[in-house]
């Protein structure tokens, strides 16, 4: 019940996220997230028909499903660059040092991703499966999430880095993306880590992810569908030497 | 089966930092209001013609020539030192000041928003020049001899300052920058 609850309740949750979209006006701000979430929406309910009708979980289902997730993820380097596109944007003085940081951030992710593919391949639970063809596609598809997971996390910690030293303000939906998809990034890097060397069962690791990734559709809810307030400064309370100014241009007034 | 555990270890003490940066940062999102409320009490003071002093390099050249090596290295490194305490200060300053204006960029006032936003942009110019000087200023003090452009960092916080005074008399002409600090 949780698991089906936990696979389809996110998909659903996320019509409502391009509801608000289209609502607010912000599919022209964040075209890409709103492909993605329409990605993720067609992905899940293909998924569910794969699951229940083709192959109950099997090769066919993880080959939709190592498709998807490539398509999935491709979208997500488009999210990413999109938030740092909108982000430098509004910052013009920024513009040289933003375009250096995501070309270098990226290279040296892509560095330390690739090393990491090429160092660490295995899933120890893989090399018990009878099906080599299966095994083999499962764990290149761990290692490649796992590769990824390291440059989208790399990369949004570098943007929040980033903006923390400038301080540089988030408007409530950038913020709401990036904090979600920083969340699943991370989520996403711990879990397929875990996987490396902890045997436990796919249905362990498949549950807390897609918990995970419930939190992040909440989040994205969050700051998508409600209306952001404008910050004020607050100055009404008169320091003590107003009065000493406005008694001294009294004066000047009275005497001119 | 020890190198897999390693890297497992690593890349799940990185996801672990990387969540706690993520939740220090909602935090400090909600946080930020607290300096829009009371801006003076987070400005520091910071003594432009001290700190030129300090990374000017005839100066240095000065006291190169009339003082004894190992005397000149040690009070070369505590003016170093010294100075990256004025381009912090300065750096603060222009964090306080880039809130501060944020908000006034979305000013219905043309003249106010406009003052605004220059002033976004230098206070941004000047934390950028501050990530570059300071570890310039910690390299003076390991091999002496560096040489400091402090000339960016000292007109881009005069250019600031300027703005600050303006958009103070914009936003608050009857009271002046004082109070709109």
């Amino acid at each position: 019940m949780l698991w089906y609850y936990l696979w389809i309740a996110p998909h659903v949750l996320q019509g409502i996220i391009l509801f608000a979209m289209v609502r607010r006006g912000l599919l022209r701000q964040f075209p890409m997230f709103f492909l993605y979430t329409g990605f993720e929406i067609l992905q899940s309910a293909l998924l569910l028909v794969v699951a229940h009708f083709v192959s109950y979980f099997g090769t066919v289902y993880f080959q939709v499903y190592a498709v998807g997730l490539a398509l999935s993820t491709a979208i997500r380097f488009g999210v990413i660059y999109e938030l740092f596109s909108h982000f430098f944007q509004r910052y013009p003085a920024l513009n040289g040092a933003g375009r250096w940081l995501f070309r270098g951030a990226t290279l040296v992710l892509l560095v330390v991703a690739v090393g990491l593919a090429v160092f660490a391949p295995g899933n120890v639970m893989d090399h018990v499966l009878k099906d080599a063809a299966y095994a083999s596609l499962k764990t290149t598809t761990f290692a490649a999430d796992r590769a990824v997971s390291v440059l989208q996390c790399g990369l949004l910690i570098s943007l929040f880095l980033f903006s923390r030293y400038f301080v540089l303000s988030w408007r409530s939906p950038a913020f709401g993306i990036a904090l979600g998809l920083g969340t699943f990034a991370i989520a996403e890097l711990a879990t397929t880590a875990i996987r490396l060397y902890v045997p436990a069962s796919d249905e362990t690791f498949d549950v807390a992810g897609m918990g995970i990734y419930h939190l992040c559709v909440l989040v994205w809810i969050l700051y998508l569908v409600r209306v952001e307030r404008e910050p004020r400064i607050n100055l009404q309370t008169l320091p003590k030497y107003d009065l000493e100014i406005w008694n001294r241009e009294l004066e000047r007034l009275v005497q001119q | 089966m020890t190198f897999t555990l390693t890297i497992t270890l690593v890349l799940v003490s990185v996801a672990f930092v990387g969540l706690g940066f993520l939740i220090t940062l909602a935090r400090g999102r909600a946080s930020a209001s607290k300096v829009l409320d009371n801006p003076t009490e987070h400005i520091r003071a910071v003594d432009l013609a001290a700190f030129q002093n300090l990374v000017d390099p005839d100066e240095e050249a000065f006291l190169r020539t009339n003082l004894a090596p190992t005397e000149f290295r040690k009070i070369q490194r505590e003016r170093l030192r010294a100075a990256v305490e004025y381009v912090s200060c300065a750096a603060q300053n222009a964090a306080v000041l880039l809130r501060l204006a944020d908000a006034g960029r979305r000013s219905p006032d043309p003249a106010t928003a406009d003052a605004a936003e220059k002033l976004v942009q230098n206070a941004l110019r000047l934390r950028l020049y501050a990530l570059h000087a300071i570890p310039r200023l910690y390299l003076g003090m390991i091999l002496p001899g560096v040489r400091i452009s402090s000339v960016r960092v000292a007109e881009r916080y005069e250019q600031m300052t300027r703005l600050v005074v303006l958009l103070g008399c914009l936003q608050y002409p009857t009271r002046g920058i004082a109070t709109a600090l």
